[in-house]
C-alpha cells in the first residue's frame, strides 16, 4: 500500500504537467488585431464627450449611468481627482460613454440632457452638475421632486447656453428608455450603447484602459482613486 | 463490496478531489498573476515580467476594492499576497504534502471567498468577481460555482482526515508495530 501511495504521489505532478502542456500547445493565438480594431472604433468617436488631450498616452473609456449610485461615487471619488490631475496634465484622455440602465428610471433622461449639453461643448459642466446633485434628482435621493433634471442643468449653464440646450431637448423630455423618434440626441446614446455591446459592457461604472494601442480588461465598480492612480502610474512606467 | 476495494475507491476519490481542488487554486493564482493583456491559456500568457506582475496584481487590487469589504489600507497588501498563497496551496495540494493542514487552509480560503461572493451578491453590487482573473462577472453562477468549491473543500478535508486515521490504525495493527509494542 505504501509503494502504491508513493507511486501516486510521483505520478500526480507528472500527469498534471503533461495535461498543462497539452492545453498550452492546443491554445489559440492571441487576437491582438480584433482588440486593436475595437479600440480604434471607440477612440475615433464622441470627441465632444471626452476630456483631455487625444494624444495622451492613456485612453480611458468610462461607461456610466447618471443615476447609478456607484457611478456617482466613482465620479466623485475617482474621476474628479483624475480629471483635475492626470487628465489636466495630459496623461489620460477620458472618453465618456452613456449606458443608461433600464432599472434606473431617470438615467436615460439625464443622458439626453448631458448629450444635448455636449452638442454645445458644455459636457463637462453638466456631467459634473448631475453627479454632484445626484441625490437631488435621482430616485435614490432624499430630496423631491424626483426626475427633475432641468433646474440642475439650468443652474450649471448661462441663460444663453441653457436656451440652446433646451432647444436641442425638444422631443426628448421623457423618462422612456426607448429611442425617441423626435429626439435629436438619442442617436448619440444609442451609439454609446452599441459600443458597449461590442466590449461587452453590462454593468456601470465600467472603465476600459487603452495604452499603446493595447486594450486592457474592463474594470467594474467604484474603484478608489489611490488604486486607480497606482495602476495608471504602473502603466506609464512600462517600457 | 470487499473492504480493500472500498478502501481503494476512497483513496481514488480523495485523489480526484484533491487534484480538482489543486486545479481550482492553481487556476485562480494563474488568473491573477498572468499578464493582463495576454490571451488566457496561451504560451504568451506565461511570459510574466516584474512589471506585468505588478500591473496584474494592482488590477486585482482594484477588483478587490470594488467588493468594499476591506479597509483601504488593507486592499493592496492583501491583493499582492493572495495570489501567491493560492499558488502555494495549489502546489501543496497537487503534491499531496501535509494534506490535512493544507486542506484546512484551502477550506478556510474557500469559506472567505464564498462569504465575500454571497455578501456582494446580496448587496446587489454590479462588480467583477476577480476570482479567476479579470473580466469575470459576479452573478448567480459565481455563487453556485463557489458553493461547489466550498463543498469540495470540506469533502476533501474530511476525506484527508479519515484517510490519515485509517492509515494510522493500519500501521499500529501491523506485525511490526505489535513487535515494537512488546
Amino acid at each position: 500500500m505504501r509503494r502504491s501511495t508513493k507511486t501516486m504521489r510521483l505520478l500526480t505532478p507528472v500527469s498534471a504537467a503533461l495535461l498543462l502542456g497539452i492545453g498550452l500547445a492546443a491554445s489559440p493565438v492571441p487576437k491582438e488585431t480584433s482588440e486593436k480594431s475595437v479600440a480604434a472604433q471607440i477612440t475615433d468617436l464622441s470627441a465632444q464627450k471626452s476630456l483631455g488631450s487625444p494624444s495622451a498616452p492613456i485612453k480611458m473609456e468610462v461607461f456610466d449611468d447618471y443615476e447609478c449610485p456607484n457611478c456617482g461615487m466613482f465620479y466623485e471619488q475617482t474621476l474628479k481627482p483624475m480629471i483635475d490631475s492626470y487628465v489636466a496634465e495630459g496623461k489620460v484622455y477620458l472618453i465618456h460613454r452613456d449606458l443608461p440602465l433600464p432599472m434606473h428610471q431617470y438615467s436615460r433622461q439625464a443622458a439626453r440632457w448631458v448629450n444635448a449639453a455636449a452638442r454645445i461643448g458644455k459636457f463637462e459642466v453638466v456631467e459634473r452638475a448631475l453627479f454632484d446633485n445626484q441625490m437631488a434628482w435621482s430616485e435614490y435621493g432624499s430630496e423631491n421632486p424626483k426626475g427633475n433634471i432641468r433646474p440642475i442643468v439650468k443652474g450649471a449653464l448661462t441663460p444663453a447656453e441653457f436656451e440652446r440646450v433646451d432647444r436641442l431637448m425638444e422631443g426628448c423630455e421623457s423618462d422612456s428608455h426607448d429611442e425617441l423618434k423626435g429626439c435629436a440626441v438619442d442617436a448619440a446614446i444609442q451609439h454609446d450603447i452599441a459600443v458597449g455591446q461590442l466590449v461587452p459592457v453590462t454593468e456601470t461604472p465600467t472603465f476600459i484602459v487603452i495604452y499603446r494601442g493595447q486594450q486592457y480588461p474592463p474594470g467594474v465598480g467604484a474603484i478608489s482613486w489611490p488604486l486607480m492612480k497606482q495602476f495608471l502610474d504602473q502603466l506609464l512606467s512600462q517600457r | 463490496m470487499p473492504a480493500s476495494t472500498q478502501w481503494t475507491a476512497n483513496r481514488v476519490l480523495l485523489l480526484i478531489g484533491r487534484l480538482c481542488l489543486a486545479i481550482v487554486f492553481l487556476a485562480a493564482a494563474y488568473g491573477k498573476l498572468r499578464p493582463l493583456n495576454a490571451t488566457p491559456w496561451t504560451l504568451h500568457s506565461l511570459e510574466v515580467t516584474p512589471s506585468s506582475l505588478n500591473l496584474s496584481m494592482t488590477f486585482f487590487a482594484m477588483q478587490l476594492d470594488s467588493y468594499r469589504m476591506l479597509p483601504a489600507w488593507a486592499v493592496s497588501p492583501f491583493a499582492h499576497t493572495l495570489p501567491w498563497v493560492e499558488l502555494a496551496v495549489g502546489l501543496l495540494l497537487l503534491f499531496g504534502f501535509a494534506l490535512r493542514y493544507v486542506c484546512i487552509a484551502a477550506t478556510l480560503l474557500l469559506t472567505i471567498f464564498y462569504g465575500a461572493v454571497i455578501h456582494s451578491y446580496a448587496m446587489h453590487l454590479a462588480i467583477n468577481c476577480g476570482c479567476f482573473g479579470p473580466n469575470e462577472k459576479l452573478d448567480a453562477w459565481t455563487l453556485v460555482r463557489d458553493g461547489l468549491f466550498f463543498a469540495l473543500g470540506i469533502a476533501v478535508t474530511i476525506g484527508a482526515f479519515l484517510m490519515h486515521k485509517r492509515n494510522r490504525a493500519a500501521v499500529s495493527s501491523s506485525p511490526r508495530a505489535e513487535l515494537s509494542a512488546r
